[in-house]
């Protein structure tokens, strides 16, 4: 019993990095149909912008951790918009269907060879600021940063989903995902919309990062592999929910942990790349997904 | 000295340069990871070549000729691996190549110098099979510097087992060519003792979690964890036992010595325990002005892995022993030379004394390495009663073959 509830947990703490890194595929997805295929670089970058701040690669420490994290969140906006400038305006302006795929991909690896060049190839350690002995609960054990890393992450979605849900500019969000043509007859900038939705998502991506790297290691290959699982957080859960990036984080690391455990740590990862099968041959807009009828 | 004067003599001093160069240069290849989760074994290695390769060049080369390495960073990736000995054979032309840190890219990449007829001396890859990759051929161009992973596994199990009498042992091992092969040579060493691991887990390089595979361990009743992988991940290993409040030695192939484990893992890796083929300790001549070399031409106090850059800067000192021995730069009239050394080598880890054979490419034998352990941010001994003799120089072990013979010679006489 205290196994399943340490795997549980494990789960439940790789499963929110996975749902903070998935909702920003979301957020963008809502408002424009597009994707960050960088949504891991900007989650690398926001971790290193974070531990040159904070940590002493750049000579540092400048700030302390939760004075380095709106720095770092300012970093993220700004990285956003900027992806959608370069990246994703031209396509959407010539209605392309997958020129955004491609210029977010190559807007990507620029990231992480730039990254490279600046903070070099090798795996950081990032300053834990909270203590790194573990908590007794329920007869399992904790990282203090691991609860850091739920909360903060959770706190992150609801903070976005109430900026949408209640002021102005979050309602033009709203319309704009309900319909970008209405939206933009009734005087709603909708170009402005999207740009803000990147930023935005790069925001909660740089925000994970800084977050997550004091449990693991940080470098500029951190960000592929947990990007990439995050991509199939956000198809089960469905690209348009935002309950549903939670719920398929913790299933996906739940599903990893227990496992890893139970099964063999040879195959922790296909148990949630069968059931991403499953969602996509069953319920292709996802768990939590509307299902959009495509008019041609 | 006007515009015209300058360009004419610049193109004459280029002119000159290349021509000494082509006539006089030795080409020797040098391939290693020098970024990435591997790089603190490439780059030390790579610094320990460059070292003895300057050493060499500034007492007048090898028969008057100057070596000039040709470095790659074949980035542990195993295809880029076989486009660097594509490059360095056909393309740069070299006589030797000295490299590979990682077992996969090794094997992937020798077998193109194996055809090639020239040799390869690898200076820091462990995989007990690098060496009998080529078995089936009259000769073989690959050699090695290091202690392959038998010797290594065998000093794993024997100090688990017979020092610290543990008879429930965890083996992880990373997904690579390295951490699977590895694994094989613990459990055959086990198998030996009639042991058995009571979990053998798995993990994948870039894993962020070790919590399931540490779990399957401690329910295992593991008392100690036998590791075989790269530095980032053992950390993760290492910090996620702390996390787990479950606390058992850590024994493991030599990697643990690296400098991104030691960082990474910070208090969590100390007394993790770990075979060296050299700890950085002054204590014989060579060594100390080895180790106060290497500090000074690359400001460092702590080499990132002194076992890479002391098993490269000998085996730029074979290398070169063997051109100097063979009198020219065939790859087959080196191989021979390899094979039949006539003066001993003096190297920072032993003193090579007929090295290789024709049958026996491996310089390292059971006997020369020790027990290293994480002390403070460092790797030191691990027992006073090696390091009080850490001066004496131990040298290759007569094979045991011929030892056995002897008896029976006596008999039959």
């Amino acid at each position: 019993m205290e196994i399943l509830l340490q795997l549980i947990f494990s789960g439940i703490a790789l499963g929110m990095i996975y749902a903070v890194i998935a909702f920003g595929y979301q957020l963008t997805f809502a408002t424009s149909g597009t994707l960050n295929f960088g949504q891991g670089e900007a989650l690398m970058l926001g971790a290193l912008v974070g531990l040159s701040l904070a940590g002493n690669v750049l000579g540092g420490p400048y700030l302390n951790f939760w004075l380095m994290i709106p720095l770092v969140m300012v970093f993220g906006l700004l990285q956003g918009a900027l992806v959608e400038f370069i990246g994703v305006r031209p396509a959407i302006k010539i209605k392309s269907e997958f020129g955004w795929i491609m210029s977010t991909i190559a807007l990507a690896i620029i990231f992480k060879n730039v990254a490279e060049n600046i903070w070099g190839k090798d795996d950081l350690k990032f300053p834990s600021p909270v203590s790194e002995a573990p908590l007794h609960f329920l007869g399992a054990n904790v990282l203090p940063m691991e609860i850091i890393i739920v909360v903060g992450a959770l706190a992150m979605m609801l903070a976005v989903e109430i900026f949408n849900r209640k002021s102005i500019y979050g309602k033009a969000v709203i319309a704009t995902s309900n319909d970008r043509d209405a939206a933009g007859l009734m005087g709603i900038n909708t170009r402005l919309v999207i740009t803000f939705s990147y930023a935005l998502s790069s925001m909660t991506a740089a925000f994970a990062g800084v977050l997550i790297a004091p449990v693991t290691l940080t470098g500029a290959t951190m960000g592929s592999v947990l990007g990439l699982k995050a991509f199939a957080v956000a198809i089960i859960g469905g690209l348009t929910s935002g309950v549903g990036v939670i719920v398929g984080g913790l299933i996906l690391g739940i599903a990893e942990t227990t496992t890893g455990f139970y099964i063999s740590t040879g195959y922790k990862d296909v148990p949630g790349l069968v059931l991403l099968l499953l969602v996509l041959a069953v319920k292709p807009a996802g768990l939590f997904g509307k299902t959009a009828i495509k008019k041609v | 000295m006007n515009f015209k004067a300058s360009i004419v003599g610049f193109a004459v001093a280029a002119a000159l340069s290349a021509q000494v160069f082509a006539a006089d240069a030795i080409k020797v290849g040098l391939s290693g990871p020098f970024t990435g989760g591997s790089a603190p074994m490439g780059t030390s290695m790579r610094d320990g070549v460059k070292l003895a390769a300057q050493e060499i060049n500034a007492k007048g080369g090898i028969n008057g000729r100057k070596i000039e390495l040709i470095e790659r960073d074949d980035e542990a990736k195993n295809e880029r691996g076989v486009q660097v000995s594509q490059e360095l054979i056909n393309k740069e032309k070299v006589v030797a190549t000295l490299g590979y840190i990682n077992t996969g890219v090794s094997l992937a990449s020798q077998r193109f110098y194996q055809e090639a007829k020239i040799p390869v001396l690898n200076n820091v890859a462990t995989g007990s099979i690098v060496t009998h990759q080529f078995d089936d051929q009259p000769d073989n161009y690959v050699f090695r510097t290091s202690a392959n992973d038998t010797i290594q596994s065998g000093m794993i199990v024997k100090e688990v087992v017979d020092k610290r009498k543990y008879t429930k042992i965890a083996i992880l091992a990373d997904s690579t060519n390295y951490g699977q092969l590895g694994r094989e040579d613990v459990e055959k060493a086990l198998a030996a003792k009639g042991l058995k691991a009571v979990a053998v887990e798995k993990y994948n390089i870039k894993d962020v979690d070790m919590t399931p595979q540490l779990l399957k361990a401690k329910e295992a009743g593991a008392q100690v964890v036998v590791t075989y992988g790269i530095g980032p991940e053992l950390a993760q290993i290492a910090n996620g036992m702390v996390k787990l409040g479950w606390k058992v030695p850590m024994i493991g192939s030599w990697t643990l010595s690296m400098g991104n484990f030691i960082d990474n893992a910070g208090p969590n890796a100390e007394g993790a325990l770990m075979p060296q083929t050299f700890i950085q300790e002054p204590n014989t001549p060579k060594r100390k002005a080895f180790i106060e070399a290497y500090q000074k031409a690359y400001k460092v106090d702590r080499i990132p892995s002194p076992v890479s850059a002391a098993q490269g800067y000998d085996s730029m000192y074979l290398l070169a022993a063997a051109i100097k021995q063979a009198g020219n730069t065939e790859g087959p009239k080196i191989r021979e030379a390899l094979e039949n050394l006539k003066d001993p080598v003096e190297g920072v880890i032993t003193v090579y004394n007929k090295p290789y054979t024709h049958n026996d490419h491996e310089a390292i034998t059971a006997n020369i390495p020790v027990i290293g352990t994480v002390k403070g941010g460092r790797v030191v001994y691990a027992y006073e009663e090696d390091k009080k003799v850490g001066g004496e120089v131990r040298t290759k072990a007569a094979k045991a073959a011929p030892a056995a013979k002897a008896p029976a010679k006596e008999k039959a006489k």
